[in-house]
């Protein structure tokens, strides 16, 4: 007996067939789960070169082997190649689908194909059915929802679907997991919607039993010990991830006006005690989180009076509040609303509408091309607008939907000074000028500008590497740390974690979960060793889709143009800055400096000439 | 005498309660098989904990034939016990909140308050859960 359910199940949308794959024991030793079965699958199946939106893409939905369990706090994630990058993309989700993926009796989906017409898909116990979408296909994510379970009548199915950006294949649409959790980033929801794809529906009802159960249940009680005990833990049951606002302003590290500056003057009216005093309920939770980052309420006041709205997480405050100059919560609630409903990713949506608001300051959208609509920072309307089109791609909409890195490309002149993107993926709300590890962080994240993949501002805003004080503003050493820190968070990307619980669970409690869970032994060396052979294999993926060390690069705002002012005026991170940050982070991979592994550190990972560990 | 009740405001919908459930009464973790539920309603906003009352006038009790639910009367915990019951489903359709389902042996199947120390409420870190003493009507 192990926590796996055994099985991984194949579904093809083309000819409407589906069937379940034996688990390879080679592939749960040595990828785990969640984004390393992704990254393996992905490599091994994906043609190079292969369009993101065409039918050989193959869309996965990962849990890990310690998802669905009472383990606190797991979840899943999606994996496919990305339409905004053109990398490998995973794409993290909370809520309760990924749990339902083990009771169905799986350790991932993997669909590939596209369906000959608006279809979703009905997965409850071991049968799949393949169900028309044509009474929903234009239905925001709510509504589909809705629509579904009354559809099947049961109200205890777990969904994950696209809006209507989805289905018109914007570059950065999102799949939403009910309610207000998605797989965001990156694109994924335009990857369903090219498969004609509306929604994964499941219904299951199968045990998930660990290894070793006595085990398993003690580090349970281990890991709820370490959460319930810890600081920072209590302030995301407290106030979210909205508790970060006044930390990045004080910081200068929240984005304001397109990234222009790193404080806004209205933080204060965006942040938890302004969301407690406007809307908040209850805290809400994952399935099997003790921690309940989430705060659901009603709008209390104003033009969206008794809109239900979950909390306005940290990210898209910021990139759809200070980074637009909007300091108004109730309309940032209801634009970040919006962008869910649409099936926008909320983060992307406000780097493109800070995006498209500059480049109209510039002269380079003009209101010709906005059908009279001025676009304006602080503009509540003028976003709203934004969003529409977008998710229509109507007019300008139909240019924005591809993305800032495609979009500035087009318009052309002084437009890529300012699109702020890695890799094409609009940057997360961290500003890193005053802080180049960050910058490190998310030149080298492997599915572009992400905040997920090492999170190093912690040591270098007066936090301690190795028992010794971080220099903020330096470079060296920054590059062992971000690589340490994307080694043991794909590791924990495996199981699959939540960012949030691993500030509380301990290294040691993670390996212990694990081993208990899948009857292997496993320590903090063995969990690093994982990880470090996750992200070589996903750096197999991105080097064979051409990426290269030019594109472990940032953007223009932050190596060229310093903050303007503030108390880190005259800070930047610049090429040459980046170029030195890049030498000791390769090296400390066991790369070479152009960013490819060496075989000696392949050999070491047992990448080195590694057959196909799945086969159709 | 102690009963279980559940508190919407308070519930986060996390569901660790029936995962702690499932373990102990179906030998792994699937929140399906819990005995007790949690109702997702308006977008979210609300989870509402639906839990076994340990009825005083139990529907399931009083509409099962076999006499295969009985109450202990120091505790109040209404129990099925499994070898009486014929596996004839009154309960399951009599019980208005969906507090019994049949187990993988097909046997009417209820929660029994872990004896006396729930686990639902062990893991509700909120504090949606509880267990609370019975009062009566105190008119004079």
């Amino acid at each position: 007996m192990s926590a796996y359910m055994g099985k991984l199940l194949y579904i093809n949308l083309s000819d409407k067939t589906s069937r379940e794959m034996d688990l390879n024991p080679d592939l749960a030793k040595q990828f785990v789960g969640g984004k390393g079965f992704g990254a393996k699958i992905l490599y091994d199946l994906l043609p190079p070169g292969c369009d993101p939106l065409s039918e050989q893409n193959i869309l996965m939905f990962m849990p890990g082997p310690v998802t669905g369990t009472l383990a606190p706090a797991f979840r899943g994630c999606v994996v496919t190649k990305s339409p905004l990058t053109g990398t490998f993309a995973d794409s993290y989700f909370g809520g309760h689908f990924a749990q339902e993926i083990r009771y169905c009796g799986y350790d991932g989906l993997i669909i590939t194909g596209r369906a000959a017409e608006p279809s979703y898909l009905y997965i409850s116990d071991g049968k799949v059915e393949f169900r028309t979408a044509a009474g929903i296909w234009g239905l925001d994510t709510f509504a589909t929802v809705e629509a579904i379970r009354t559809d099947l009548g049961d109200d205890t199915v777990k969904t994950a679907c696209i809006g209507p950006a989805g289905e018109k294949l914007v570059s950065f649409a999102l799949i939403n997991c009910e309610f207000n959790r998605h797989a965001g980033r990156a694109g994924t929801g335009a990857v369903m919607g090219s498969k004609n794809l509306k929604a994964v529906v499941l219904r299951g009802s199968k045990t998930v039993v660990p290894a070793d159960p006595a085990g398993f249940a003690a580090a349970v009680d281990q890991a709820y010990r370490e959460l319930v005990d810890d600081e920072t833990i209590n302030s995301f049951t407290v106030d979210g991830t909205a508790g970060s606002i006044d930390f990045a302003n004080d910081e200068q590290l929240l984005p304001t006006h397109n990234y222009y500056n790193g404080q806004f003057e209205g933080a204060s009216g965006l942040n938890a005690a302004a969301q407690r005093k406007h809307f908040w309920l209850r805290n809400v939770a994952c399935a099997g989180c003790p921690i309940a980052c989430g705060k659901v309420g009603l709008i209390k006041t104003g033009r969206h009076k008794l809109l239900v709205s979950d909390i306005v997480e940290y990210e898209t405050a910021s990139m759809v509040g200070s980074n637009l100059g909007i300091s108004n919560v109730r309309e940032v609630a209801y634009l970040v609303k919006k962008c869910d409903a649409l099936g926008l990713d909320g983060m992307s949506a406000g780097g493109v509408a800070g995006f498209a608001i500059e480049a109209y300051q510039k002269g380079l959208i003009t209101a010709e091309d906005t059908g009279g609509v001025e676009l304006k920072f602080g503009d509540a309307d003028a976003v709203n607008y934004l969003l529409e089109v977008i998710a229509s791609r109507k007019g300008l909409g139909d240019l924005l939907a591809r993305g800032v890195k495609a979009a500035a490309a087009e318009l052309g002149g002084d437009a890529v000074a300012f699109a702020v993107h890695v890799k094409g993926l609009e940057s997360p709300a961290w500003g890193p000028r005053s802080v180049p590890g960050m910058g490190l962080a998310l030149a080298t994240a492997d599915r572009g500008g992400c905040h997920q993949r090492a999170f190093p501002i912690l040591y270098e805003c007066g936090g301690e590497w190795e028992g010794k004080p971080v220099d903020r503003l330096g470079t060296k050493g920054k590059g062992k740390i971000v690589a340490h820190l994307q080694n043991y968070l794909a590791a924990l990307d495996t199981l699959v974690k939540c960012d949030f619980g691993q500030y509380g669970v301990k290294d040691v409690t993670y390996a212990r979960l694990l081993e208990t869970a899948v009857g292997e032994k496993y320590d903090v060396e063995k969990l690093m060793l994982l990880g470090e052979r996750v992200w070589n294999q996903v750096r197999l993926f991105n080097l064979r889709e051409g990426f290269t060390r030019a594109d472990d690069t940032l953007p223009k705002r932050f190596t060229n143009e310093p903050l303007p002012e503030g108390p880190y005026a005259g800070a930047r991170v610049s090429l040459e800055d980046l170029s030195l940050l890049l030498d000791e982070y390769y090296t400390a991979r066991g790369w070479d400096l152009e960013g490819r592994p060496t075989a000696e550190k392949l050999n070491q990972l047992g990448l080195e000439s590694l057959p196909k560990l799945i086969n159709l | 005498m102690d009963y279980l009740r559940g508190e919407f405001d308070l519930c986060t919908g996390c569901g660790s309660c029936q995962l702690a459930c499932s373990n102990r009464a179906a030998g792994g973790y699937s929140p399906r098989l819990a005995r007790l539920r949690i109702l997702s309603e308006r977008e979210n906003l609300v989870n509402r904990p639906v839990v076994c009352l340990q009825c005083e006038n139990p529907f399931c009790l009083n509409s099962c034939p076999f006499e295969a639910i009985s109450r202990v009367e120091e505790t109040g915990f209404v129990l099925i016990d499994k070898e009486k019951c014929a596996s004839c489903g009154n309960c399951i359709t009599a019980c208005p909140d969906k507090m019994i389902q049949f187990d993988v042996h097909h046997k009417a199947d209820k929660c029994d308050l872990c004896e006396g120390d729930p686990l639902c409420v062990k893991y509700c870190v909120p504090g949606a859960l509880k267990l609370v003493e019975k009062k009566g009507a105190e008119i004079k």
